[in-house]
């Protein structure tokens, strides 16, 4: 990485500099300093195996497996809750069908999708990308998802803070769990003759659970849980 | 098109009917996630859609936008609400690739400094004539991916179909998921 060669005072120039950019040029700097934005305006040469209007897929230099794909947004984003929602579906349809190409073009007996938001969660590049791995058997890649069980009041509280910040409310959530989305973004209004919204739950009574979570059984729970 | 009803003996299909209690924290018309009581990490949520679709090449294409928005915004609201690092989105795609229930599950994982998950991979070593094949290859597969059925109320002239796998492949497919341990 080049700021590894900065200097102290050098890095806090750089650091005054950035504060006082605006958010374009900001964006603008980034790009800049990034390599798969580089790779996206073709300054940087990658193996490309597929393209479209807003992503490219590359294989990895450092591939779990061969055939390891990299998709990108061509966009520049840090993570992927920067990502707006099209884009975002786009971005997985992409990596459905790419998928489903490398069960029948490179005989892939199976595929992970990865994304990492975050160093603690192994990002290692600022511009968001999702990784694609074809797998097979002993194929020497080991993923490793430990298991920590939860008690029940922590699975209610944990569970309470996280639908409060989806947009829903923990405490009503008792009696209604249907949560609906967050802000969306604006929606551009839509025809007269069209009425249905998406992403709006269905008022539909057979989705409103007859009971309370009171008979929650843990052992039924821990029994499907510890299938995984 | 075939595998969309609730399947008998399918434990996600269990839970999304409320046979299986979970602690919900997300439900639409397409989707549902909960908490998973054992996860690699406080907070590490199940992301499903409803219809019963054992791997991720059967899962329509708006639906597969709907997943991933849905996991997306759950992967926000862990870093809002519990404080994690960082997050990650796992898929396990078919028997090899380590999923081992047969109804497409998209992990979200809070993740932290030395939590004990391991998602990083030994870089394989392809000499360049082995990276140039599967290029092509690859690319050659991938060239008509496209023409996705987008999430639209208008109705489009040509949708594509989804991909649905032939018996065989599927019978594959769900013999790679009774294989495992």
């Amino acid at each position: 990485m080049p700021e590894q060669n900065i200097n102290p005072e050098q890095m806090k120039a750089l650091q005054e500099k950035i504060k006082q950019m605006s958010p374009e040029e900001l964006k603008d700097f980034q790009k800049q300093q990034c390599v798969f934005c580089q790779i996206v305006a073709g300054k940087i040469q990658a193996k490309k195996v597929y393209e479209d209007e807003q992503t490219l897929g590359i294989l990895d230099i450092n591939p779990a497996n061969p055939g390891h794909i990299l998709l990108l947004t061509k966009e520049h984003y840090s993570i992927m809750p920067q990502v707006p929602d099209d884009e975002l579906a786009h971005v997985f349809m992409v990596v459905k069908s790419l998928s489903n190409s490398m069960l029948r073009g490179i005989d892939a007996q199976g595929t992970n999708v990865l994304v990492a938001n975050g160093v603690s969660a192994g990002q290692r590049a600022q511009h968001f990308m999702v990784h694609v791995i074809p797998r097979k058997e002993n194929d020497g890649v080991n993923f490793v998802l430990p298991q920590k069980t939860m008690g029940m009041e922590e699975v209610e509280a944990i569970g309470n803070k996280l639908i409060a910040a989806l947009g829903g409310n923990a405490e009503k959530e008792e009696a209604t769990p249907e949560i609906q989305l967050p802000k969306r973004p604006p929606v551009v209004p839509a025809p007269a003759s069209e009425p249905k919204k998406i992403g709006q739950p269905k008022k539909d009574d057979k989705e409103t659970p007859k009971e309370s979570k009171r008979g929650i059984d843990l052992d039924d729970i821990a029994k499907f849980l510890g299938v995984k | 098109m075939m595998a969309e009803k609730p399947k008998q003996g399918c434990l996600v299909c269990q839970i999304i009917g409320n046979q299986i209690p979970s602690k919900k924290v997300y439900e639409d018309e397409m989707v549902m996630a909960v908490l998973d009581v054992n996860g690699a990490n406080p907070g590490h949520c199940f992301v499903m859609p409803k219809n019963h679709y054992p791997i991720i090449e059967q899962v329509p294409d708006k639906e597969v936008g709907r997943l991933f928005q849905v996991s997306n915004k759950i992967s926000t609201a862990i870093f809002e609400s519990l404080g994690a690092q960082g997050t990650n989105i796992f898929l396990a795609n078919g028997g090899p690739a380590g999923q081992t229930v047969a109804h497409v599950t998209v992990n979200v994982i809070p993740r932290k400094e030395n939590d004990g998950i391991n998602l990083q991979w030994q870089p394989k070593q392809l000499s360049e004539e082995e990276m140039s094949t599967v290029e092509l290859r690859m690319k050659e597969s991938a060239k008509n991916v496209g023409n996705f059925q987008k999430d639209e109320k208008k109705a489009r002239v040509q949708a594509p179909k989804p991909v649905v796998l032939s018996e065989d492949e599927e019978e594959q497919f769900s013999r790679q998921l009774r294989r495992l341990p």
